[in-house]
C-alpha cells in the first residue's frame, strides 16, 4: 500500500469517526437514555469502595500512571481524567479529599483541574507527581511507601498506562485489604492487572466506562462511537474470513457462499442488537 | 450518651429484633469482632494505629464497615445520616436500656465461611432483612454468592499469601538465585550456543550488521530503558558499543529518558576502563556523542527524525557538537534497545519513515522478546531482535570468535606509547577559530577502508592504523602517486538489492543496498553471475550481478563508505567546550595523529567471569518461579473445590 | 456559571478546535505531494500544508519539556506539605532532591549518585517486583477460580518452563512457539486494535471540542 492510498483512507476514517462522534452526540440528546450498555462487571465494585470512602473517611486514590499529555497515551490520559471525574463526584460525601497520583509531569494540570472540577469537599487536595518515565518503579514504590501507610486509600482506581510496576501497587493493596480497580494501555499492565487487581478493565472499556459511571448523556459519546466502530470491524473481520475461507474450501461458488455468510452474519447482528 | 456514635447500636432496632433463642447476629459479630473497639481507645491514647492483615474481600464485609464507623463522631455526621440516626433514635434507647441481654446470653464464635462473611453466617428471614437495610445504607455490594460472581477464596485467612508463605517464596526464590554464584556445581551447563543458529539469521544478520561498521561510520544508538530495566539490557548497550568503537565507527547515543543518557555516559566510562590498559581513551564528542534528550515520547522522536541537524548539534550537556549532521540519513545504522514494544513501535514509524535506506537493529529483554519477535518478523527494516541475558552471552561469543586473533596479551609486552595529549586537556599544537577551521575539515577524501580490503576469511586481523587518542578520524592510507584502479559494482536496480553470505539466494542477507551504493569487488563466482564485494575491511558479501553495473575507477572510494555523505577529517579536530566557557566562539584544537601502533580492539576486553553463573541463576530462578507458581496454583484450586462443596451454613443450620 | 466563565471556556473551545483541526488536516493532508495528482506546485502545496503540524507539534514537545518543570514544582510542594503534617519520609525527599541537585551542579554534571543510588535502588526495586510477580501469578487460581485463570496460569508455566535452557523440555518450546504466535498475537492486536479505535475516537471527540476541560 502506498503513501497516498494510506493518507486517503486515514483521511476516510477520521472524517467517519467524527460522522459518528456527532451521530452519537445526536443519539444522547434525542434520547435522553442509557442505552442498552454491554456489561462490566469491574464497575459494579465501584459504589462499595466509594460507599467505604464516604462512611470510614477514607481517600479513593485514582491514578494516571505514566499516561501523558502530548504522547501516543494522551487518549487514556483523557479517558481516565474522564473516568475519574465521575468516580470523584460520586465520593464527594467523604470528608477525605480523594488522591490523584501521575508518574508523568505533563498530566498534572490535567489532574489538577479533574480534582478542582469534581471535588467540592473540605478538604484541599493536590494532585501528586512521581517521577518519571513511562515504566516508573520509583513511582510503584513511593505510592507503595507513602500512600498506601499514610494515608490510607479505601480503593485505588489505576486507569491509564502502567507496565509490570502495577504489580508492586497492586500487591500492596491487597495485603492492606484496600480495593483495586485496574486498566492499562500497556500489555504488561494489562496482564498484570488481570492477574492481581480485585476488579479489571481491558483494553477499550476504558474509554467506555466514563459512560458507566456518569448520569450525564454526553460521557456516552465516546462509548456509542467505539461500540460502533467494533460493531463494523469485527463485521469487516469476519468477512473477510469467510471470503478466505470460501475461496480456499470452494473455488468456484465462492461469491455464493460469501453472499449468504453475510447474510447470516447480518441477521446475526440485527438479532443480537434486539437481544 | 456519648459523642462515639454507635453502628451497632443504631443498626439493630430493638423493635424489629427477633424474639429468636439464639443472640442475633450482629450481636454475635459484637462479640466475636469486640477488640474492633480498640482504635478508638487508642485514638483517645493517641497511639499509633494497630495495623491488621486482611485479604481483600474481608475489607468489603461488614465488620471492616463497623470498624471504621466506630471511628465518626456524631458532629461529623453528614444532614442525611443525622436524619436516618434520630428516626433510629428510639431503638437505640431502648437497646441501651436492654444491654445486659448480651452478657446472658452466650455467643457461639462465628465460623466464617466462603461466599462472604454475611451470606456464610447462620442468619434467619429477618435477620437476613437487617443486613440488607445495612447494605442499602452504606451502600456496600451484596455478597458475591449473591450476586453469582465466582467465590472469592483470597478472603479466607489461610489463604492470603501475606506472612510466612510470602516469606517462604522469597526465601526460595532467593535461594536459587544465589546458588550458581556460591555454589558452582549447581551450575546448570547448558549455556547458550556461541552462534545464532536456526531460526535466530535475523540476530546472526544483525551481528554482520555491524560488523560492516568502519571508521566513517556513525551509529545512532537509541537507549531507551531506565534503571529498572538497566540490570538487563545494559549487558547488551556495553557489548554493542563495544562493537561499533571496535570498527572505528561513532555512536550517537540519543533517548527520550533523560536518565538513560546519563547513564550512557557510565557504561562508557566502564569501556574506558578496557581501553585504559593501551593507555586511549574514549572521548565525549568526538568518539562518541550523547545528544540532548528528546521531550514528549513519540513526538520527540518525531522532532528527531525531522530536525535531525538541530538535535544532533547540541549534546546532552549543552556543547556544541561539531559534526555538521544533516540528516538521519547521515547514520549508516539505527541501533535500538528498548525495553517494551510500545517504545520499538514507537521508533519504527515515527524515524524509519524518514528515509527508506534507514534500517534498524533491535534488542530488548527476555521479557519483551515474543511480542518483539512477531513485530519484527512484519517489518523488512528490523533487521534483527537481540533479546535477553542468553542473547547476549550468544553475542558476545560471536563477538570473541570474530576478534579472535586479537591477543591482548601479548600488547602489553611492548610498551605502548602514552598519548602525547590526553583527549580532554590536550596540549594545542594551533588553535584556530572555529569558522575558519570548519572550512578546512570538510574535504572529501577517500575513506581508509580501502587501505586494506582484507576478507573476512583472513586469518589475521587487519592492522588498520589508529590514531591517539581516539581514532575520530578515518585512518588515511600514505597517498599513492599512481592509484591502481579499482574494481567496482554499483547497484543499479530500483528495488532493495540484498547483499548475502554466499552466492546463493539461500544464504543469509548480511545487509540491504541501494540504487547508487558501490562497493570493492574482490571477485566472482565460477559463472560470473554473482560478485564478491567487500563490505568493510573485514566483512565480504555477494551480490548477484544482474542487480548492479560494474566499473573501474582510479584509486577510488568504495563501498564501504558509499552511504556516508559526510566530509571526512584529514586531522583529528576536538572542541574543547572548557576552554570556550564564557566565549562566544567555540575554540577548536588540533591534535596530530601521532601513533599508529596502539590496537584499538583493547576495547573487547570484558569481564566475562560472571556470565555463566548469571545464566544458571536465571534458569533456576525460572524453575523456582514456575514451582511456587504450580503450588499456589494447586493450592487454590483446592480450597476452590473444597469451599463450593461446603454447603452454605445457614442451609445446613436451617 | 457567569458569563464571563462562559465566554472563557467558549473561548478555550474554539481555540481547542481550531488547533485540533488544523494539526488534524495538516498531518494528514500534508508532507505527500502525490495527494495532489499532476498540479504543477503539488509539492509546494503538500510542504505548505505539512507546516502548521510541524510547528504546532515542535511547540508541544517544548510545552512538554516545560511539564519537568511543573512536576518538580509538585514534588516539592506535595513533600513540603506532608512535612509540615509531621510525615519525616518527605523530609528525606526534600533533602537527598537538595543533595542532588547541588552535586551535579558543583561536580560539572557527574552522575555518580545516579550509579551509586538510583540504579541500585531501582534494581532492588525491579527484583522485588519479579517477586511480587510470582507471587501475584500464584494467587490467581486462589483469586478467581474460573477457566480464564486457568488457562492463564498454564500459559503462563509453559512460556517459563519453555524459556529453560533442557533438552527435555523441547516440546515445551513448539507449544510455547504456537502460544506465541498465535492466541497471544492475536489477543495482543485485539487489544492494541481496540485502543487504537478508542484512542482515534477520543481524539477527534477532543479536537472537536467535546470535551469537559473545554467546559470552564
Amino acid at each position: 500500500m502506498d503513501a497516498t492510498t494510506l493518507q486517503v483512507i486515514s483521511i476516510a476514517f477520521v472524517l467517519m469517526t467524527a460522522l459518528l462522534v456527532y451521530t452519537a452526540r445526536y443519539q444522547q440528546g434525542r434520547r435522553g437514555r442509557r442505552r442498552n450498555w454491554r456489561r462490566m462487571p469491574a464497575l459494579e465494585r465501584l459504589p462499595g469502595w466509594t460507599a467505604r470512602s464516604i462512611e470510614a473517611d477514607k481517600p479513593l486514590h485514582c491514578a494516571f500512571g505514566g499516561a501523558a499529555i502530548g504522547g501516543e497515551h494522551t487518549a487514556a490520559a483523557c479517558a481516565s481524567a474522564e473516568f475519574f471525574h465521575h468516580v470523584i463526584a460520586g465520593a464527594q460525601q467523604s470528608d477525605s479529599a480523594p488522591i490523584v497520583s501521575t508518574a508523568a509531569a505533563t498530566t498534572l494540570p490535567l489532574a489538577q483541574d479533574n480534582l478542582r472540577r469534581a471535588w467540592e469537599g473540605n478538604a484541599l487536595s493536590r494532585a501528586q507527581w512521581y517521577p518519571t518515565g513511562e515504566r516508573s518503579l520509583a513511582y510503584a514504590a513511593g505510592l507503595t511507601a507513602a500512600l498506601q501507610d499514610s494515608d490510607e486509600p479505601a480503593a485505588h482506581l489505576l486507569a491509564g498506562s502502567f507496565g509490570p510496576e502495577l504489580a508492586l501497587l497492586l500487591d500492596a493493596a491487597d495485603r492492606r485489604g484496600q480495593g483495586s480497580l485496574a486498566v492499562s494501555d500497556q500489555l504488561e499492565g494489562q496482564a498484570v492487572a488481570y492477574a492481581m487487581a480485585d476488579a479489571v478493565l481491558i483494553g477499550e472499556e476504558l474509554f467506555a466506562a466514563p459512560a458507566y459511571v456518569s448520569e450525564e448523556g454526553r460521557a456516552g459519546i465516546d462509548a456509542a462511537a467505539l461500540d460502533a466502530w467494533r460493531g463494523l470491524l469485527i463485521l469487516f473481520l469476519a468477512l473477510l474470513l469467510l471470503f478466505n475461507l470460501a475461496r480456499a474450501l470452494a473455488p468456484q461458488n465462492w461469491l455464493i457462499i460469501v453472499l449468504g455468510g453475510a447474510a447470516l452474519l447480518l441477521l446475526a447482528a440485527v438479532l443480537s442488537r434486539r437481544g | 450518651m456519648n459523642d462515639d456514635f454507635n453502628w451497632l447500636e443504631y443498626a439493630e432496632p430493638l423493635a424489629e429484633a427477633p424474639p429468636a433463642p439464639r443472640p442475633s447476629a450482629l450481636q454475635r459479630l459484637r462479640a466475636r469482632f469486640g477488640w474492633l473497639r480498640l482504635p478508638g481507645l487508642m485514638r483517645r491514647l493517641r497511639l499509633p494505629k494497630l495495623r491488621r492483615r486482611r485479604g481483600g474481600q474481608n475489607a468489603d464485609a461488614g465488620y471492616a464497615l463497623l470498624e471504621a464507623r466506630d471511628e465518626r463522631p456524631i458532629s461529623q455526621l453528614d444532614a442525611r445520616l443525622l436524619a436516618l440516626r434520630e428516626r433510629a433514635e428510639p431503638a437505640i434507647n431502648a437497646e441501651a436500656a436492654l444491654s445486659t441481654v448480651d452478657e446472658l446470653l452466650t455467643t457461639p464464635p462465628l465460623q466464617e465461611k466462603p461466599g462472604g462473611l454475611i451470606s456464610a453466617a447462620a442468619l434467619s428471614q429477618a435477620q437476613r432483612q437487617q443486613v440488607q437495610m445495612l447494605q442499602d445504607i452504606v451502600g456496600a455490594p451484596a455478597p458475591a454468592a449473591a450476586s453469582g460472581e465466582p467465590a472469592r477464596l483470597g478472603a479466607l485467612p489461610g489463604l492470603t499469601l501475606g506472612g510466612a508463605p510470602r516469606l517462604l517464596l522469597a526465601v526460595s526464590m532467593l535461594l536459587a538465585v544465589c546458588l550458581p554464584f556460591v555454589a558452582s556445581e549447581y551450575v546448570v551447563d547448558e549455556l547458550p550456543p556461541s552462534d545464532f543458529g536456526g531460526d535466530r539469521a535475523d540476530a546472526a544478520a544483525a551481528f554482520e550488521q555491524l560488523n560492516t561498521l568502519t571508521g566513517t561510520d556513525y551509529v545512532l544508538v537509541a537507549l531507551e530503558y531506565g534503571p529498572t530495566s538497566a540490570g538487563e539490557l545494559d549487558q547488551l548497550t556495553d557489548l554493542f558499543l563495544r562493537q561499533i568503537f571496535a570498527q572505528r565507527a561513532k555512536p550517537l547515543i540519543v533517548s527520550s529518558n533523560p536518565i538513560a543518557i546519563a547513564h550512557a555516559q557510565n557504561i562508557i566510562k566502564r569501556i574506558n576502563g578496557s581501553v585504559a590498559a593501551a593507555g586511549l581513551k574514549l572521548v565525549n564528542n568526538a568518539d562518541y556523542f550523547l545528544l540532548r534528550y528528546l521531550p514528549g515520547g513519540a513526538l520527540g522522536t518525531r522532532e528527531l527524525r525531522e530536525n535531525f541537524a538541530d538535535v544532533a548539534r547540541v549534546s546532552a550537556r549543552g556543547e556544541l557538537i561539531n559534526r555538521n549532521f544533516k540528516a538521519l540519513t547521515d547514520m549508516k545504522l539505527l541501533l535500538l534497545v528498548a525495553e517494551s514494544i510500545d517504545v520499538m513501535r514507537n521508533w519504527v514509524e515515527q524515524v524509519l519513515p524518514a528515509s527508506q535506506r534507514l534500517t534498524l537493529l533491535a534488542a530488548t529483554g527476555y521479557a519483551a522478546q515474543p511480542l518483539a519477535q512477531a513485530y519484527a518478523d512484519s517489518q523488512e527494516r528490523i533487521i534483527g531482535i537481540i533479546a535477553g541475558a542468553r542473547d547476549a552471552y550468544t553475542y558476545a561469543e560471536k563477538l570473541e570468535a570474530a576478534y579472535s586473533t586479537f591477543k591482548p596479551e601479548g600488547a602489553p609486552q611492548a610498551p605502548l606509547p602514552q598519548p602525547t595529549a590526553p583527549p580532554l586537556t590536550p596540549a594545542p599544537e594551533s588553535e584556530i577559530e572555529a569558522p575558519a577551521l570548519i572550512a578546512t575539515v570538510a574535504s572529501p577524501v577517500p575513506a581508509a577502508a580501502t587501505a586494506s580490503p582484507t576478507p573476512l576469511a583472513s586469518p589475521t586481523v587487519p592492522s588498520i592504523p589508529s590514531v591517539t587518542p581516539p581514532p575520530t578520524a578515518s585512518p588515511t592510507p600514505p597517498p599513492s602517486p599512481t592509484p591502481e584502479p579499482v574494481w567496482l559494482v554499483e547497484v543499479t536496480s530500483e528495488d532493495t538489492a540484498r547483499i548475502r553470505r554466499g552466492p546463493t539466494t539461500v544464504d543469509d542477507i548480511l545487509q540491504l543496498a541501494y540504487a547508487g551504493d558501490t562497493f570493492e569487488v574482490i571477485g566472482t563466482n565460477g559463472d560470473g553471475s554473482w560478485y564478491n564485494i567487500l563490505l568493510s575491511p573485514r566483512i565480504n558479501g555477494w551480490i548477484a550481478a544482474f542487480l548492479v553495473e560494474e566499473r573501474y575507477e582510479a584509486g577510488g572510494a568504495t563501498a564501504a563508505d558509499a552511504s556516508a555523505s559526510l566530509p571526512r577529517e584529514q586531522t583529528l579536530l576536538r572542541w574543547d567546550y572548557r576552554a570556550s566557557l564564557g566565549k562566544n566562539q567555540p575554540r577548536l584544537y588540533q591534535v596530530n595523529p601521532t601513533d599508529t601502533s596502539i590496537d584499538w580492539e583493547y576495547v573487547l576486553l570484558r569481564d566475562r567471569s560472571l556470565e555463566a553463573p548469571r545464566l544458571a541463576a536465571l534458569s533456576l530462578g525460572t524453575l523456582a518461579a514456575a514451582l511456587i507458581i504450580v503450588i499456589g496454583s494447586v493450592v487454590g484450586a483446592l480450597r476452590a473445590i473444597g469451599g463450593r462443596r461446603q454447603p452454605p451454613a445457614s442451609e445446613a443450620k436451617s | 456559571m457567569g458569563f464571563l466563565q462562559r465566554l472563557g471556556s467558549a473561548f478555550s473551545a474554539i481555540i481547542a478546535f481550531l488547533v485540533g483541526v488544523i494539526t488534524l488536516v495538516s498531518l494528514l493532508l500534508g508532507g505527500n505531494p502525490g495527494l495532489f495528482g499532476d498540479l504543477p506546485q503539488a509539492a509546494d502545496l503538500a510542504a505548505l500544508l505539512a507546516l502548521p503540524a510541524a510547528v504546532l507539534l515542535r511547540l508541544v514537545a517544548l510545552v512538554i519539556a516545560l511539564g519537568v518543570l511543573i512536576g518538580i514544582a509538585n514534588l516539592l510542594l506535595t513533600h513540603a506539605q506532608r512535612l509540615m503534617r509531621g510525615r519525616a519520609l518527605s523530609a528525606a525527599l526534600l533533602g537527598s532532591f537538595a543533595l542532588t541537585l547541588f552535586w551535579y551542579v558543583a561536580r560539572a554534571g557527574d552522575t555518580s549518585l545516579l550509579e551509586a543510588v538510583q540504579l541500585p535502588i531501582e534494581s532492588s526495586l525491579a527484583a522485588l517486583l519479579c517477586l511480587t510477580l510470582v507471587g501475584g501469578a500464584a494467587r490467581v487460581i486462589a483469586k478467581r477460580a474460573d477457566i480464564w485463570s486457568l488457562l492463564f496460569v498454564l500459559s503462563l508455566l509453559i512460556v517459563l518452563l519453555a524459556s529453560l535452557p533442557w533438552a527435555e523440555l523441547e516440546p515445551l518450546r513448539a507449544w510455547r512457539d504456537w502460544l506465541l504466535r498465535v492466541p497471544v498475537s492475536a489477543g495482543t492486536r485485539a487489544l492494541l486494535l481496540g485502543i487504537a479505535l478508542a484512542t482515534v475516537v477520543a481524539g477527534v471527540r477532543i479536537a472537536l471540542g467535546q470535551d469537559r476541560a473545554y467546559r470552564g
